[in-house]
């Protein structure tokens, strides 16, 4: 026979003022199974919980029911109390008669006679309720990141400084990510690579980072703590641990591809490294642009080397690791100007978007950073600057704002003016937005002291006119249609997912939400984890945001993967899913209905299994289990029979 | 405040707003009637920078729809603006926020022509165009531009 | 020989009735007829200026009944001003229920007295829109293609430089027209290439002519037709090629203002499509009614003499 003690909690005036709380724990003590009843006026302060530990040992207590708030607020705080008096932690639950009485109710009566049957609904439970313990999960401490911008290389340094061994997997030939092409960084206008490169080297050398580029991810199987990744090396045609970097291959290639680093505003050969501070400095062969793979001739660059590292025939790698945690961290592409067809959409070669600028404006870019126009390389004068080219706009591009472009632009314009002195720079903006540490003042200096025309209006359109491109735009606060016949137009396009993240995801369990960018599980107090255990997000990937924000998010991540690995190995609710493998016919309809993915079908023997790790204990299965071989602990048939009878006033 | 009569009146008064001038009224009527939502319009301008008449306009386009979504009437419908759009639908075609600006140039035309006032007429009409210039130039003056 | 159903609309009938004329004679070139429509009303040439209007969609709405009635799905027009009205008609009457079930409403009251229609159907049926409302240029890319237009041309336009002008109602708004990308169209280029001739591209192409405000703003007009006609002249252009029979008025006999204003301006000649078309397949000049332009398309049409020679080639 259960020793059930009822704890009805007054919780100030919030329960007891509708609920009458002495006659609740008069009336339930009479149930069976009940010993004890008591009121208190704050169950979840220290007294409160010492009393409920005090009662348990002298009572000799076998079930515990707190009449009071949430379980979501304190089911975790008065397990914990239980299970330091002794008793089992899941032979303790929590009546709620706030949220779903006294805080709904005004009639004091009735209000009472409904709290009394929710407590008699979960006196029913804990009578069948069996003593659980939870169910051990092993971890592999392991890391899986994949993306080598300035989110990964982050998340992986604090991972690997934490003790952690890491994968970082990068599916070009080099790290770096976006952030390599910039030229300075708002608002300190740091050079970037300069504060890029040594954590670019850190990563390289680091002895439990290890760095696969040139690799995709294949395919990943498993569970937290449990993965198996197939990551595909892919062949760069040469023989990595033998070159030494010295780019002879690269001087003598004839071939001449538009360089991706450089925005198309260079061109590199077919055998290339993709900017000199590259990570690992290897190069790789473009076999789409190689002269050797299209028509079987040439082979200079092997001519070249001295030590022979070229290797035509070299084949793509599978490589299988296992992991225990994965950091997606594939950052963005910009929408492309192409697409932009009020803006020229591609036709006029003096409109350009901010990455190419950047690249304009690099000391190793194109132009060696001064500043020329592509048509044909001349200084331009006059510089137009289009804020919001793709953003903000739901009914033909994208509806978010891609936060960086206001601070990006303003930067441009200042460096751009500190270049060419006699230059005029104009910005169209519609909003300044300057949230950031530091921002607002680096607007202001720009605007006050730099010389740069700031025009509230989007801009209409934008053409070609003889050796000008015209813009057509308007100043708001003036109520003036502005014209401006520019040397150059930068426009700031918008953030957007990468293509490649697109198809990553479907081998993931990583949600994307509307817009393509990787859904967090709750957007203000789980921003880099996904909903799935296991699978942690970082950087613009999840959304578009500054390089100190993605860094945060990195370090984020990695601190939710070291705290993962820190246990010894995890632990799993057991109140989930079972089988009864008599029962259990091989239907498996259970398996089509879980929305997380953990029911599987055991070959073998013929029957559904639960993974236990994965297992959430939503309930779905056993709702859709017709032979009711599916069953959910502490939360069985009979219990809820029961439990349906006393909630409704009896027998 | 009383003023005496015979003084020249501000030239900028501040607009006063109230619940009525705002919500309900001018403002509630034009979303009726061109079956737009005013309240979309964030101020971006792109309406009035692609406007091929806004330099014979007064009041540019976007400034139209701002009056409008405060509720100021009697500031529009005296507005050379109504008269010389030329119902391109280039405003309709780039609004980010799939406004149709030129149906709502379309209402304010037809609200103004309710207040009594007129553009134009048929005896404004030179004869010689009259027989010669394609119905549809006839049609849209007609419509759009007199009671 | 092929028909399809056609509606004229008021200007092709007279003030622009040289441009009809151009367009029957090209399509029975072409193997097809354009079968006019036994009675037809104006259809209004502008959509209603709010919702409440629904009157003025009951006349465009009356014609595409007809149309349905007489068994045919298919109206072909070659005013954009009669396009544009009738296909947002259409649009209109396919996604409101209401304005649907008023304009059938008033079709249906005076039903009884149009007894001098052919109907195919005895009972009534209320229209929904269904009826797909073509441009005469789109039948050409869509139905007869601009490859078998330039196999059966006797006098290809060849050598000549012709920048298309799209106005505005061809295109927009181009959520209920969907012909082409307002921004970015290549509909009438594709046309003049098929005609043998080069598509001149220029920035002016899809901005507005000035429409109405011919009558109303003259003055407006005539800036903006300067600004469209200079910029054509400036990349290359020998001719223009528009498919509205108000632009064409606009662009053509503007040009007499512009030259009073603007003393350096030269002269263009002006064609609709269907003149042009006409022309190239082989009909006979003088039957596109070149006298009634404003200015001489003499010029144009020595240049297509001396390509090809008198009567082209056989």
């Amino acid at each position: 026979m259960k020793r059930i003690g009822v704890f009805v909690c007054h919780c100030g005036i919030n329960i007891a003022e509708t609920v009458d709380v002495k006659k609740v724990a008069e009336e339930v003590s009479k149930l069976d199974g009940v010993v004890f009843a008591q009121d208190y006026i704050y169950m979840c302060s220290d007294p409160g919980q010492a009393l409920v530990r005090e009662k348990i040992k002298q009572e000799k207590l076998d079930g515990v029911i707190i009449a009071a708030c949430s379980p979501s607020l304190h089911e975790s705080t008065f397990r914990a109390a239980a299970e330091e008096a002794g008793l089992n932690p899941w032979q303790c639950e929590i009546a709620n008669i706030r949220e779903q009485c006294s805080w709904v109710h005004d009639d004091r009566s009735r209000a009472t006679s409904k709290a009394i049957r929710i407590v008699s609904t979960m006196v029913e439970k804990t009578r069948l309720n069996e003593s659980l313990e939870p169910i051990p999960v092993e971890i592999t401490k392991k890391a899986l990141v994949i993306g080598g911008g300035i989110a990964g290389i982050q998340a992986a340094l604090d991972i690997a400084d934490a003790g952690y061994k890491v994968i970082l997997v990068e599916k070009d030939s080099s790290i770096g990510g976006h952030m390599a092409q910039l030229s300075e960084t708002f608002p300190t206008l740091d050079c970037s690579q300069c504060i890029l490169t040594p954590k670019m080297v850190a990563a390289g050398k680091h002895r439990n980072i290890e760095l696969m580029t040139y690799s995709e991810v294949e395919e990943v199987s498993g569970y937290v703590g449990n993965f198996n990744v197939r990551i595909r090396r892919k062949a760069p045609c040469v023989d990595w641990s033998i070159c030494t970097g010295c780019g002879t291959c690269m001087d003598r290639c004839p071939a001449k591809v538009p360089s991706e680093f450089d925005r198309g505003l260079s061109t590199h050969g077919a055998i290339y490294i993709p900017f000199p501070q590259a990570v690992p400095n290897k190069p790789v062969i473009d076999r789409d642009s190689c002269i050797y793979f299209k028509t079987g001739k040439c082979r200079l660059c092997e001519k070249s080397c001295e030590i022979e590292a070229i290797r035509f025939d070299q084949e793509d790698e599978i490589i299988e690791e296992e992991v225990g945690a994965i950091i997606t961290a594939t950052g963005y592409e910009t929408l492309p100007v192409l697409d932009l067809k009020e803006y020229g959409g591609g036709d006029v070669p003096d409109v350009i978007d901010g990455l190419a600028f950047e690249r304009l404006l690099s000391a190793s870019g194109p132009t060696s950073g001064e500043v020329r126009r592509p048509s044909d390389g001349k200084v331009p004068k006059e510089v137009v600057f289009v804020q919001c080219a793709g953003s903000r706009d739901p009914e033909r591009y994208r509806p978010y704002c891609s936060k960086i472009c206001c601070m990006y632009t303003t930067k441009h314009a200042l460096l751009y003016k500190h270049r060419v002195h006699d230059g005029q720079p104009y910005i169209f903006y519609i909003d300044i937005r300057t949230g950031g540490k530091g921002y607002e003042e680096f607007y202001h200096n720009a605007e006050e002291d730099e010389g740069i025309v700031y025009l509230r209006g989007k801009v209409a359109k934008i053409f070609r006119d003889g050796e000008k491109t015209v813009v057509w735009g308007t100043d708001t606060l003036t109520g003036r249609n502005v014209e401006i016949e520019a040397d150059l137009v930068v426009l700031a396009t918008a953030l957007v997912p990468r293509e490649s993240t697109a198809e990553l995801v479907k081998k993931l369990r990583i949600q994307t939400g509307p817009n393509g960018f990787l859904s967090e599980a709750h957007p203000k107090l789980r921003p880099v984890e996904s909903i799935n255990s296991g699978f942690f997000i970082a950087g613009v990937a999840q959304g578009p945001k500054d390089i100190p924000e993605t860094v945060a998010q990195a370090s984020g991540a990695a601190c939710k993967v070291i705290s993962l690995f820190a246990r010894d190995h995890l632990e799993q609710d057991p109140a989930i899913a079972w089988v009864d493998e008599d029962l259990c016919g091989g239907c498996r309809i259970c398996i089509s209905v879980c929305p997380y993915d953990a029911r599987e079908y055991d070959e073998e023997k013929g029957i559904a299994t639960v993974n236990e790790a994965l297992c959430e204990g939503c309930g779905s299965c056993v709702a859709a289990c017709a032979c009711g071989a599916t069953q959910q602990r502490n939360l069985s048939d009979s219990q809820i029979k029961s439990m349906v009878t006393a909630s409704l006033g009896g027998e | 405040m009383n003023e005496k009569t015979g003084l020249a009146p501000p030239k900028s008064p501040p607009v006063r707003l109230t619940r009525e001038t705002v919500g309900a009224g001018f403002k509630k009527r034009v979303n009726e009637l061109s079956g737009e939502n005013l309240d979309a319009c964030y101020q971006c301008g792109n309406c009035s920078s692609g406007c091929p008449l806004a330099q014979e306009m007064d009041i540019l386009p976007n400034r139209i729809m701002r009056l409008a979504q405060l509720g100021l009437k009697n500031e529009l419908i005296y507005s050379q603006t109504l008269w010389i759009c030329a119902s391109c639908f280039q405003c309709t075609v780039r609004c980010p926020k799939g406004i149709d600006i030129q149906g709502v140039m379309d209402t304010l035309r037809q609200i103004a022509l309710e207040e009594g006032v007129d553009h134009f007429g048929p005896d404004q009409i030179d004869p010689g165009q009259a027989s010669t210039v394609p119905q549809p130039g006839l049609v849209g003056v007609y419509r759009k531009l007199s009671t | 020989m092929a028909k399809v159903a056609y509606y004229p609309g008021c200007a092709l009938k007279d003030r622009s009735s040289h441009l009809d004329r151009s367009a029957r004679d090209a399509t029975l070139k072409l193997g097809f007829e354009l079968d006019e429509l036994p009675t037809w009303t104006c259809c209004g040439a502008v959509p209603p200026v709010s919702e409440e209007r629904v009157m003025n969609l009951v006349a465009p709405s009356r014609i595409l009944k007809d149309v349905r009635d007489s068994g045919r799905d298919v109206l072909v027009t070659i005013c954009d001003f009669c396009y544009n009205t009738l296909k947002r008609t259409n649009y209109s009457i396919r996604n409101n229920e209401i304005t649907r079930r008023r304009v059938n409403a008033f079709l249906a009251d005076d039903e009884p007295e149009r007894d001098y229609i052919e109907k195919k159907e005895e009972q009534w049926v209320d229209y929904t829109g269904d009826v797909r409302v073509v441009h005469l240029m789109e039948y050409l890319r869509d139905e007869v293609g601009y490859d078998a237009i330039n196999r059966n041309l006797t006098r290809p336009l060849e050598g000549l430089k012709i920048a298309p002008y799209y106005g505005c109602v061809m295109l927009r708004p181009q959520n209920e027209i969907q012909l082409d990308d307002p921004e970015n169209p290549a509909i009438i280029e594709d046309f003049v290439s098929a005609l043998g001739a080069d598509p001149v591209s220029y920035p002016y192409r899809t901005e507005c002519c000035g429409s109405y405000l011919s009558v109303s703003s003259p003055d407006a007009s005539t800036r903006l037709c300067y600004r469209i006609l200079t910029s054509a002249q400036k990349h290359g252009a020998d001719a223009m090629v528009i498919s509205c029979p108000l632009c064409f008025y606009n662009l053509d006999s503007r040009q007499k203002a512009i030259a009073e204003s603007y003393p350096d301006f030269k002269q263009i000649p002006v064609f609709y499509f269907t003149q042009l078309l006409s022309l190239a397949l082989g009909v006979e000049e003088g039957r596109q009614g070149f006298d009634r332009h404003f200015v001489d398309v003499a010029p144009v049409l020595d240049m297509i003499r001396e390509k090809t020679g008198k009567g082209g080639r056989e």
